[in-house]
């Protein structure tokens, strides 16, 4: 068998800084020269591998352009693209099954990492191989909340996959309608209406309730929310949560980041919470009464639809409303603060390797989990004229083309929203949610409570307190 | 060529037994060991990392089937959902059938179109029942909304909700019951319906005396199709609310998904898979006690 020395595999490393300049121009020149040598691409050519991924744009990204992969390596990659429920059944069966059906697996970091991390290889058996391709830049070049929490579980050493997709909740509203409407709103309201960092969720709310009183002719309400009894009620709600304080457990940023086995009492009644209970029953009432039937999706057609004034989303989202007539009338911001901070739900995930595959699939499989996540290959999603998601690299943003895309006009319109990425990535403002094996369950309790609350059915107190009850013997605390 | 009569020889019955032997052994393969592995699953803690793991739990699976207020809860809507809709589609179903076998022109081209919804994935409906529901868009939510019978979010609230899911159903099984109807409605006595003309009985009274009780038999098995659908009934909830909202919409077929499929917790959803079973040879028994007594008195 070959034998690389590390020195093979870096040689051309210092191209590196050149790559960022190439753009996404002859990739597997740029990767192969970037990463390694060609030998070292070329180490499990005419294996085939399976990747079983959520439908997310990234993926569409990816497959639409696994010819440069397949040339640069000799490596067939077949694609199974899902909904995200779908997708958790079918790795879980292929982990009871003890066999490899999927041998690159899209971990979502709540319903397959932390549930199902044994059944993930340790990447750092292929970091620290000095037959392997380098992750370019190294794993510090992603953006270290994401890495954290898509990639580890329980400890800061192990790490299980590499950040791939990063959705996070953002305040995405009608720029026209505020620039339009700035001066009445401020006189009606006695503050200044445009989305920043020091805009409060109680003035989010009386935004709302200003354009659903009929004081703009070009939307019937202020604000639209994710509010199907869903995930997405349990997103949109825990922005709020976080914002005010409350926590689903105690050292909630720690459980969100590594995760653990044992989360303890559920804080669910605690004042904090107790006032996010509050204030989000409060929003909404005045939000669009569409919102209890929507989802992420939903919510996004109705506010491209002109239903509403603003709404708090996933960022990803920002490339198919500038494709929309909404284009060049959209702003983005964090989303507002609470009494505690500005708290922006993270949804990422990252991508990792079956244990169970063969040796060589696991070679294989690691050589698409360099590829897929490397500057140059997220480069190439930005441009993508099928989708594409947003970096998860730090050095991708730095990338003077990318910069430059991130005011209009653009042909990356997902870069509008980066400047307030950025912002919403770091410690304090990104929003994590619990990352323990029985979250399924739990985020299941949180979504009905809820639903029940705005149905009308509970007060706030009764629901954060039957959901704490449900929620602590999930977790058998 | 001599016919043979009576009953086969042993000889005969074990060449017969023994042909049927590999279909019948295929048969059990499938059928028999997932029902007694969910049976022995149903005394179980499972577990699907590393491999398909049991730990014995006893009765704790069970315990919690009869314990378990969202279970009850669940329960209880589907019984509501049951009712709606089988008798809805009964009653809707046998007005159509009656209607359509009234006409004496262009009767198949009616029964074409009438049948259409029943061609359409259960997925499908629900797809188009929620686009045409949504509060923005949705042409229905616009119509109930214009004409001021309903201003909410259909689908957003409780009760509309229930509503919905329940005439979507309706709307796409009914034509099943009206064609099985309507077979059966040629089946009933010319010359007794002639009879009962010629001495005066007004519609009504054919209907109560002459037709319903002739396709009697007929209106069961109707029922029995349907009844024994709507109890694993789920495409359909499952695209337009998912159980929501409040729970509202969540009968005991969504509840098992997310038992079995969202939370992996496999012991207790064999429990809870068990319960359907039970209660759908129950109602099949039911069914099938009241055709045979039928078929006695007839």
């Amino acid at each position: 068998m070959t034998q690389f020395k590390r020195r093979d595999i870096l040689k051309g490393m210092g191209g590196l800084a050149g790559l960022s300049l190439m753009g996404a121009g002859p990739l597997r020149t740029a990767l192969a020269q970037g990463m390694a040598s060609d030998e070292a691409w070329k180490q499990a050519s005419g294996t085939t591998i399976q990747f079983i991924s959520e439908n997310t744009p990234p993926t569409t990204a990816i497959a639409a352009n696994l010819a440069s992969f397949q040339e640069l390596t000799g490596i067939t990659v077949n694609i199974t693209e899902m909904q995200l429920g779908a997708l958790v059944q079918k790795v879980a069966l292929d982990f009871g099954a003890g066999r490899s059906a999927f041998d690159v697996i899209y971990a979502d970091p709540y319903q397959v990492l932390a549930p199902y991390h044994r059944g993930l290889v340790d990447l750092n058996t292929f970091i620290n191989d000095d037959q392997q391709p380098v992750v370019p830049q190294g794993i510090e070049d992603f953006i270290p909340s994401q890495l954290a929490a898509a990639g580890r579980f329980k400890d800061s050493e192990s790490l299980y996959t590499l950040p791939y997709d990063c959705p996070t909740m953002i305040w995405i509203y009608r720029r026209d309608l505020f620039e339009k409407y700035h001066d009445q709103m401020q006189q009606d309201l006695g503050f200044d209406p445009t989305p920043s960092d020091s805009t409060t969720w109680e003035q989010y709310y009386q935004i709302a309730e200003w354009f659903s009183n009929g004081n703009a002719s070009e939307v019937q309400y202020g604000t639209g929310h994710q509010a199907l009894q869903y995930d997405s009620l349990m997103c949109d709600f825990s922005n709020v949560l976080f914002a005010y304080g409350g926590d689903y457990f105690a050292n909630g940023q720690q459980v969100g980041l590594l995760g653990t086995d044992s989360p303890g009492e559920c804080q669910l009644t605690s004042e904090p919470a107790l006032e996010a209970a509050r204030f989000y029953q409060k929003l909404l009432k005045v939000a669009h009464p569409g919102s209890t039937s929507w989802d992420w999706t939903g919510v996004a057609n109705a506010f491209q639809n002109g239903e509403f004034a603003m709404m708090p989303e996933w960022h990803e989202f920002a490339g198919s409303l500038e494709s929309s007539p909404l284009q060049g009338k959209i702003g983005y911001a964090p989303l507002p603060k609470g009494p505690a901070r500005s708290a922006n739900l993270w949804g990422g995930t990252g991508i990792g390797i079956n244990a169970n595959a063969s040796a060589e699939k696991q070679k294989a499989a690691w050589l698409f989990l360099v590829w897929a996540t490397s500057p140059q290959t997220q480069l190439m999603g930005l441009k993508s004229e099928v989708g594409g998601g947003t970096p998860t690299r730090q050095s991708v943003y730095d990338m003077p083309e990318v910069k430059a895309a991130s005011t209009p006009p653009t042909d990356m319109p997902n870069m509008l929203t980066a400047d307030t990425m950025l912002t919403a990535w770091q410690d304090d403002h990104i929003g994590l949610r619990p990352k323990i094996a029985q979250w399924n369950e739990v985020d299941t309790v949180i979504f009905t409570e809820l639903s029940k609350m705005l149905a009308g059915q509970m007060s706030p107190e009764e629901t954060m307190q039957s959901a704490k009850q449900r929620i602590d013997r999930i977790v058998g605390a | 060529m001599a016919l043979t009569t009576g009953k086969p020889s042993a000889q005969r019955q074990g060449f017969e037994l023994a042909m049927m032997s590999p279909a019948l052994f295929l048969l059990a393969l499938i059928t028999l060991v997932p029902f007694f592995s969910i049976i022995w699953m149903s005394f179980n803690d499972v577990s699907l990392m590393g491999g398909l793991a049991f730990e014995f739990s006893g009765l704790e699976n069970w315990k919690r089937v009869f314990t378990d207020p969202d279970i009850r809860s669940s329960w209880l809507i589907s019984l509501v959902y049951f009712l709606a809709t089988v008798g809805l589609e009964m009653v809707i179903g046998t007005v159509m059938a009656l209607l359509v076998y009234s006409l004496t022109r262009g009767s198949n081209i009616i029964i074409s179109m009438l049948l259409i919804p029943m061609f359409i994935a259960p997925v499908i409906v629900g797809l188009l029942g929620r686009f045409m529901l949504d509060p923005s868009h949705g042409l229905y939510a616009w119509l109930l909304n214009e004409s001021g019978l309903f201003d909410g979010n259909i689908l957003g609230s409780v009760g509309s909700a229930m509503v919905a899911v329940i005439l979507m159903d309706v709307w796409e099984w009914t034509p099943l019951v009206a064609l099985i109807v309507l077979a059966g409605l040629a089946s009933v006595p010319e010359d007794t319906l002639e009879a009962a003309e010629m001495d005066g009985a007004k519609y009504s009274q054919k209907l109560i005396y002459i037709i319903l009780p002739s396709i009697s038999n007929i209106l069961l098995v109707a029922l029995l199709i349907r009844a024994m659908d709507a109890i694993r009934f789920f495409a359909i909830i499952f695209i337009t609310t998912n159980g929501g909202p409040a729970d509202s919409t969540k009968i005991i077929p969504i509840r098992l998904y997310d038992i079995a499929f969202r939370f992996f917790d496999l012991g207790y959803a064999a429990a809870v898979g068990i319960t359907m079973l039970v209660f759908s040879i129950m109602v099949a028994t039911a069914f099938t006690k009241l055709l045979k007594r039928q078929e006695t008195s007839s």
